[in-house]
């Protein structure tokens, strides 16, 4: 069980995966761009972020950076459904700025909650 | 245009000392003569009038001649200046042929460029839309019981999805900019999955027959690049075939000891080969149209149709890969064209 950021812009992938992450029993706080989510982390530090990189306002691969200057232990999943340039290279781009994980949308949802909880397991033996 | 400038040259040096000469000499004649009338034994007056008559006849013959020879002059210098007219207009229209090229080839690129950008575009949102669908529908299996008929027919959304995934990511693949990195790749998958994307921009009544080696060939390519090529060569046979006929596609393991590796005189001993062969049953072509086939703006489609420069890329992609392509064909007989690629002799890495 872990305190999730989500940021997603698509409204349906939004919910699909708010529902599908508090299922497992994780508590859930959304954003729909990059800046409610820096709006979000400005009194709130959840475990894990789970973020979108094209996105209105502020993109993800900003975001990643900020937080992974601000919150430095915050582990940071990218999700992406492809670039308008090259998908490949928006995922290892947000995982050199300090993304742990990153997906290729369709994501394989079992996949996902693994990785959030290992990566929360993992968090938990360190400290 | 060497031939040109000795005779202006010449005519440039010549002409007035031409002209000086006869004028001389018409004037002396004239002068000559008309002194001579003075000394007949006539009536002086009567004399005076014939010698002032000789002198304005010689100024006549003097201006005469003068006319005649700037007329010449005027003459000569406007064949330079229409000559010179009609070399720059031929200049103008060889600038204007080769920028009409250039504008065709760079609408060409930009055209692909914004494809591979909308089908970006388009990959990116379609993934959003896929991954909703999928996601509800797994939240929604999870919600009933597993021998329900909405469980199965639930399944069958998420397996029409995959699908759906599947052609995403190939477009993606197919879009994406190559960077000409060459990786050792599999023939038989290379043409599977194209023939994959081709396949429903294939009219029905054309029937695509892929018939692969026994033995699968290695090479080293690009695999977005040959993509390309075999799909210049089987929109060609599709447009050849006006809507009917058979395109079979077969790749063949060969040495070079093999009699079309004359083609490629820098053939390594042992090395083979994958003979990759693409045949319709089209209109075929003549023999004018086969030694002009790669070049690049040459089409036979007709204008809006064909750009010219799918073949001449085919050429210069397979160039690339140290292989070499060519056609054979016959008017109404159909065409085959022939790949050959290289082998891959080293490991084949995965990733």
């Amino acid at each position: 069980m872990a305190s999730i950021l989500l940021v997603e812009d698509d409204d349906l992938v939004r919910d699909m995966l708010y529902q599908v992450l508090t299922r497992a029993s994780h508590t859930v706080q959304t954003a729909t761009n990059g800046e409610e989510a820096a709006e979000i982390l400005s009194h709130s530090e959840p475990d894990v972020m789970v973020t979108d990189i094209i996105m209105p306002k502020k993109s993800g691969i900003t975001l990643i950076s900020e937080v992974k200057n601000k919150h430095p232990d915050m582990e940071i999943i990218a999700i992406s459904g492809g670039g308008r340039l090259d998908p490949m290279g928006y995922l290892d781009l947000s995982e050199s700025l300090g993304a742990t994980i990153s997906f290729e949308k369709p994501i394989d949802n079992a996949a996902l909650l693994m990785a959030i909880d290992l990566l929360v397991h993992s968090k938990k033996t360190e400290s | 245009m060497d031939g040109q400038i000795p005779i202006i040259e010449r005519r440039k040096i010549e002409r007035p000392d031409r002209q000086r000469l006869v004028l001389g000499l018409v004037g002396g004649i004239g002068l000559t003569l008309s002194l001579f009338t003075i000394k007949l034994p006539i009536f002086g007056y009567i004399n005076l009038i014939h010698f002032l008559l000789g002198i304005l006849i010689t100024i006549l013959a003097i201006l005469l001649t003068y006319l005649y020879y700037s007329n010449r002059e005027h003459r000569a210098t406007l064949t330079i200046m229409e000559r010179n007219y009609n070399h720059q207009l031929e200049e103008q229209k060889i600038a204007e042929e080769s920028r009409q090229k250039l504008e065709k080839a760079l609408l060409q690129g930009q055209k692909l460029q914004a494809i591979g950008t909308l089908a970006g575009g388009i990959a990116h949102d379609f993934n959003n839309v896929l991954y909703a669908i999928m996601g509800y529908t797994e939240l929604t299996l999870e919600d009933i019981p597993s021998d329900s008929i909405t469980h199965q027919n639930l399944t069958k959304v998420l397996e029409a999805s995959k699908r759906g995934q599947e052609l995403v990511s190939r477009i993606l693949a197919f879009s994406r900019r190559h960077h000409h990195d060459f990786k050792p790749i599999p023939i038989k998958e290379t043409l599977d999955s194209v023939l994959d994307l081709l396949r429903p921009t294939i009219p029905a009544s054309v029937i695509v027959n892929f018939q692969p080696a026994a033995e699968n060939s290695i090479i080293l390519g690009n695999q977005t690049q040959l993509h390309q090529v075999i799909v210049n060569l089987i929109t060609n046979a599709v447009d050849a075939m006006e809507g009917e006929g058979k395109i079979v596609i077969q790749t063949e393991r060969m040495t070079n000891s093999d009699a079309l590796t004359k083609y490629l005189p820098d053939a390594p001993l042992h090395q083979y080969y994958c003979k990759i062969t693409v045949t319709d049953t089209g209109h075929g072509m003549d023999a004018a149209t086969i030694e002009r086939i790669f070049e690049p703006f040459f089409t036979t489609k007709e204008v809006g149709r064909g750009t010219g420069l799918g073949l001449s890329t085919a050429h210069s992609i397979i160039t690339e890969h140290k292989g070499d392509i060519f056609v054979h064909s016959q008017p109404g007989q159909g065409a085959t064209f022939t790949i050959l690629l290289p082998e891959y002799n080293g490991e084949l890495t995965h990733g």
